[in-house]
């Protein structure tokens, strides 16, 4: 007799001896990583980062996020679980603060430590905020564009969030970092992406339609940046310059190509590395405060290669 | 020389069922064997059997006096025995030789399919069933006489020397009949051993040599087909004797009108239909397939929509424009398909007869009353005597007769006094149809109007008043009820074109 | 009637006729629940954090939204139909609550009866498109899905709508009632609304005229036609509760997050209808059971919280779910094949 039953049994068991390793080093401190994603690049390098910093500690991590990063209430949900675990410290990256403020206080009731990183969440409850400073980074990727249009020029944003603290400093950083510095460059459109490739390169044509002028471009993230070298490509105009933000492939082959001008990077695997480290503080009790910029880079084809550069970039 | 095909003391169990009880059969080359019995008599079972579907338990086949074991389909295909099932397995998209070599393509390089050679191979075929067909025309297009003809020269494409066709007749008109006898009598001719399941008495007299009947899983008896009487042979199959009732005329002369018709016309398919129905009265509607008898009761019960005509229910001009009008004026339909068009299969008894009444059983949350609907249901199973082991038993798991008896209950309830039974006895078996004969006669005896159409002349003539006949869309004449077959033959094939190709 | 009643044969019904229905859904309700309880004990073996009161209501709670549109989409399908919009709809009755609450400033009990009549007028709307101007349920609920998503993020903005000025809003799923009666049970309101539902649904399944017609269209809708039954202004009334029930899934939502989310929808359908088929409810119509759903969407909250306790990598566990959907299925589909030979 084969039912539901025996399968589902079966399934369980497997799964159960399967991870049973994981779930017996309970002598380690146990980190908890609530992020906002890991199927991109980016949060896989955050990843690495973190398992950098466990392996120096001695320490154990584990990192979760949701498939994308409209699915607030996923993340509560991975939220409680890592709660139930009992962590010593977690780290988080919301996605919509507000909505996590019932359960971050739960957790500060039961004494886990809270380290936010990537992008800071709206509430006293974290200890500290390991996150790159966007408005700064932005404001580069602005100064870098002005000087390659040499101060004049017609130049687009795609954006990737146009909620989320990162997409909303990246944009602004950048638009204010244009009007206040270099005058002679207008933003002529800035449109939202939501990050994904395929619809930030239907963006990017759309506004090499509307705006035949146009000199540059200015992609907000990974996937906006890769957008928008797609988009310009397949539409056949040269001589738009395109700064990028973040890495992965796909963007390192372009600035190799020449197709991309630049772009911005931040240390992911810092981002990683530093939450653990003050995670791992906070919960022995150390004062860990503040935020905890984690750095950013500007990189192009003559620099891509160096190895405090190449260090940051990840596939 | 030894039998084609003889099966010894199969035996069968399907979960709590007993299906075939120690089973013998034998078949000689050149023979047509009528297998008959009533609707899960054990009959589809046996050649299941012996087609390689089913595996029995216990008991022998053998072949030319060689004890085989068939353990799929293809064995037995192998071993000569082809079979054409009730339901039409064809793909409905694919033409007709692309049906007939399905999984037999003939290869050319590259795994290309030769249509040519298919093509020409299926013509074979049909040529030598003397039937005219382009095997490149899809199934899809045909009619469902057509698609048997295809359906037959799939089975006579692997060469069989057993061919067992299993109601093959069920779908086809006199003219096609008569076809498929003539094919069935040249491959008698040529020693193919033919099994032939059927329901009609009058086939059988006319094709069989042998005929053998089972009945509750069990052999019963073979007897010579020529030299026994039909009563005899239905009393083998019901296992007991039946009356053979004639129609009892009453005298409407005084009886009130209950539906009159005028008029209808619908597309190609009905032509300006003028008819009365009494109370009382049991008109039955007699004609060939796709004469229109089903649409004219579906545009009369607002199922299909109508171009033009109007319908006086007692007296009183109705709008009909949905079912659900038809309903609220007293008109209930029974469909010729059951399964598809009167019940909801998997819903239980209770379900099913509360299904056109469930507004006046509820209260205004929308309650059901399911005591009440307890006792109405048990009413029903009482009166009607509808056979189930309570009122919470799936339709599906009824029999035929019993299913039909579960719709008419549903009308009944709906106080429904103008009834339209389409073929109401299809499915059915002989001991159950004489149950639905009486069961029409004592409604039309309440005074209920009553319109039975049906494809099986005998039928009609059993059961009607008054005979309507129809043919390609119009009707062509009413005759007094027990009028000959020959003016009603002669009525239904008073056609108005004579452009319509006829089949073959 | 019949005056001389045929002979009946002594044995009453043909022994092919045994009455396997009932048992065979009560089994089936069995099977579900027992998976549901393997489960549990396994991940309770597996690690000592899993089967703790505080986890369990993080369960509950991850149900309860997921649960209720599954419940509302299993009308739907129990029609015969699906509903892919449920998602985006829940999504949609949130973000109108939001401006009915937050931006007109109206009292809290009238924004829970905006997002119900929202829901019960998109669906009903929904009902319309399938019924009556006869688009296959997939086609107009597909579009209908992407509809709802864009008019969510034109309303908002695309920015979230946020419930702070709205007190006890948060109260609607993350308050305990229960809480305050047995303080050692403290079941989220959401979880208890999502009881509310199921039971309330099942009621109407199994009582009314409208869950009666509900299965009865999934089992053959045209002998429903024919049996003089205004099948088409049923099914809108059907897609209108479905609807109705997405709102109090949209209020769940809202009020767990203290916003409206109008980016958030896509891909909750799919959850939902998961939950629907692992509890037993047949796509082809016809079929299925609210107790069966409820269960369904508790396996999947299960299944993901616990391999989240036990650190699987996420990979892993969308690998796990999906292969748990096929074999709950194909356990079912095993012991269907079994009862009908």
């Amino acid at each position: 007799m084969f039912t539901r039953r025996t399968l589902i049994g079966a399934a369980a068991a497997l799964s159960l001896t399967a991870m049973s390793s994981g779930a017996m080093a309970q002598d380690n401190m146990y980190v908890a990583l609530i992020s906002k994603g890991f199927q991109h690049q980016f949060w896989q390098a955050v990843k690495a980062g973190a398992d950098k910093a466990a392996e120096e500690l001695g320490v154990r991590v584990t990192f979760e996020g949701p498939d994308n990063e409209t699915q607030v209430d996923k993340q509560m949900d991975m939220l409680a679980a890592a709660l139930a675990n009992k962590p010593d410290a977690i780290g988080f990256a919301a996605l919509d603060s507000q909505a996590a403020i019932p359960l971050l206080r739960q957790a500060d009731e039961a004494g886990i430590p809270i380290i936010a990183f990537d992008s800071g969440v709206d509430s006293d409850i974290p200890l500290a905020t390991a996150a790159t400073d966007n408005v700064a980074a932005a404001a580069l990727a602005a100064d870098k564009m002005a000087e390659l249009l040499g101060g004049e020029g017609q130049v687009a944003v795609v954006a990737h969030d146009q909620t989320s603290r990162t997409g909303i400093d990246r944009r602004d950083g950048f638009v204010n970092q244009m009007e206040e510095a270099h005058p002679g460059v207008e933003i002529v459109t800035i449109e939202y992406g939501g990050g994904d490739h395929l619809k930030s390169t239907e963006i990017t044509k759309a506004i090499l339609t509307a705006h035949p002028e146009l000199d540059g471009i200015f992609g907000t993230n990974e996937g906006s940046a890769i957008g928008v070298v797609n988009g310009v490509r397949e539409s056949g105009t040269e001589g738009v310059v395109i700064v990028g933000y973040d890495s992965g492939k796909a963007q390192k082959d372009a600035i190799r190509e020449g197709l991309m001008a630049g772009a911005i990077t931040q240390n992911p695997v810092g981002i990683g590395y530093e939450t653990v480290k003050a995670a791992v503080a906070a919960a022995k009790g150390e004062e860990v405060t503040g935020d905890i910029d984690t750095g950013f880079f500007w990189y192009d084809a003559d620099n891509i290669d160096d190895p405090e550069i190449a260090a940051v970039l990840y596939d | 020389m030894s039998d084609l095909i003889r099966m010894e003391r199969i035996d069968k169990h399907f979960p709590g069922v007993h299906a075939l009880k120690s089973v013998d059969f034998d078949l000689q080359p050149g023979e047509v064997h009528a297998l008959m019995g009533e609707n899960g008599a054990g009959k589809s079972t046996l050649m299941k059997c012996l087609s390689g579907i089913y595996r029995p338990e216990s008991g022998r086949i053998l072949i030319d006096g060689k004890e085989v074991r068939l353990s799929g389909p293809k064995d037995a295909q192998d071993l000569g025995i082809g079979i054409i099932h009730q339901e039409l397995a064809l793909m409905r998209d694919l033409n007709v030789a692309q049906n007939i070599w399905i999984g037999r393509e003939p290869r050319r390089a590259f795994g290309r399919i030769d249509e040519g050679k298919q093509n020409r191979d299926a013509a074979e075929i049909f040529a030598s069933m003397n039937v005219r067909m382009d095997p490149t025309i899809p199934v899809s297009s045909l009619t469902i006489a057509r698609q048997q003809m295809v359906e037959i020269a799939k089975a006579l494409s692997f060469r069989p020397r057993v061919l067992i066709m299993d109601e093959p007749t069920a779908a086809l008109n006199d003219a096609e009949i008569a076809e498929l006898f003539t094919i069935i009598r040249r491959l008698r001719g040529e020693g193919v051993g033919i099994i032939y399941i059927s329901h009609k008495m009058d086939e059988i007299k006319r094709i069989a040599d042998r005929v053998t009947v089972m009945r509750d899983g069990e052999y019963v008896g073979t007897v010579d087909a020529a030299d026994t009487p039909i009563s005899r042979i239905i009393s083998m199959m019901v296992g007991r004797e039946l009356s053979d009732e004639t129609v009892t005329i009453p005298d409407l002369e005084g009886a009130e009108v209950a539906l009159e018709v005028r008029g209808i016309s619908r597309g190609g398919e009905l032509k300006d239909i003028t008819f009365d129905l009494k109370k009382g009265e049991i008109l039955g509607f007699a004609g060939l397939m796709g004469a229109g008898r089903t649409e004219l009761a579906r545009a009369i019960f607002g199922a299909d929509p109508r171009d033009a005509g109007e319908i006086i229910v007692h007296g009183h001009h109705a709008r009909i424009a949905s079912p659900a009008d038809a309903v609220r004026a007293g008109i209930g339909y029974l469909s010729e398909d059951r399964k598809h068009y009167g019940l909801a299969l998997p819903m239980d008894v209770r379900a099913n007869i509360a299904m056109a009444s469930l507004p006046r059983y509820s209260d205004r949350l929308g309650r059901i009353d399911e005591r009440k609907l307890a006792e109405i249901a048990a009413d029903y199973i009482d009166m009607l005597d509808i056979r189930t082991p309570h009122d919470g038993q799936p339709v599906q798991l009824l029999s035929g007769g019993n299913q039909q008896k579960v719709v008419i209950a549903k009308w009944l309830l709906r106080d429904c006094d103008i009834l339209i039974f389409d073929e109401p006895t299809r499915g059915i078996d002989v001991g159950a149809k004489a149950e639905i004969y009486r069961l029409l006669n004592d409604l039309a005896a309440e005074g209920k109007a009553i319109i039975v159409i049906s494809s099986e002349l005998p039928e009609v003539l059993r059961l009607s008043h008054r005979i309507a006949v129809m043919c390609e869309g119009r009707l062509t004449g009413i005759l007094p009820g027990g009028a000959p077959q020959e003016e009603i033959m002669a009525l239904a094939t008073r056609r108005d074109s004579m452009t319509q190709e006829d089949a073959a | 009637m019949s005056d001389a009643p045929a002979a009946k044969p002594a044995t009453g019904p043909e022994p092919a006729q045994a009455p396997v229905k009932r048992r065979g859904t009560a089994q089936q309700k069995l099977l579900a629940f027992a998976s549901l309880i393997v489960l549990v004990i396994g991940f309770s073996l597996a690690s000592p954090n899993f089967f703790q009161v505080s986890n369990i209501m993080a369960i509950l709670q991850a149900t309860s939204v997921n649960g209720v549109l599954a419940v509302g989409v299993t009308l739907i399908i129990i029609t015969g139909g699906i509903d892919l919009s449920i998602g985006t709809l829940m999504t949609f009755c949130a973000v109108i609550t939001g401006v009915v609450l937050t931006w007109a400033g109206a009292p809290l009990i009238l924004g829970v009866l905006t997002a119900v009549a929202t829901g019960g007028l998109v669906g009903l709307l929904s009902g319309t498109f399938v019924a009556k101007m006869k688009i296959p349920p997939f086609i107009a609920t597909l579009g209908m899905m992407l509809v709802l998503k864009g008019m969510s993020l034109i309303v908002t903005g695309t920015r979230p709508i946020y419930f702070n000025d709205t007190p006890g809003f948060t109260q609607i799923s993350q308050g305990s009632l229960v809480g305050e009666v047995i303080p050692a049970f403290p079941l989220p309101n959401g979880v208890l609304i999502l009881f509310l539902v199921a039971a309330a649904t099942a009621w109407i399944l199994s009582r009314t005229v409208l869950g009666r017609y509900t299965f009865a269209l999934g089992s053959n809708e045209e002998a429903v036609r024919l049996s003089g039954v205004n099948t088409d202004a049923w099914k809108m009334a059907i897609y209108a509760l479905a609807g109705a029930i997405c709102g109090i899934a949209g209020l769940l939502i809202a009020s767990r997050l203290n916003s409206a989310q109008p980016a958030l929808g896509l891909g909750y359908e799919l959850e939902a209808i998961a939950a629907v088929v692992i509890g037993g409810t047949s796509l082809a119509g016809g079929r299925g059971t609210v107790l069966g759903t409820l269960i369904g969407a508790l396996i999947m909250a299960v299944l993901t919280n616990g391999l989240r306790v036990l650190s699987v990598a996420p990979e892993w566990q969308t690998v796990v779910t999906g292969a748990i959907i096929i074999l709950a299925v194909y356990g079912d589909q095993l012991r269907r094949g079994r009862a009908s030979t």
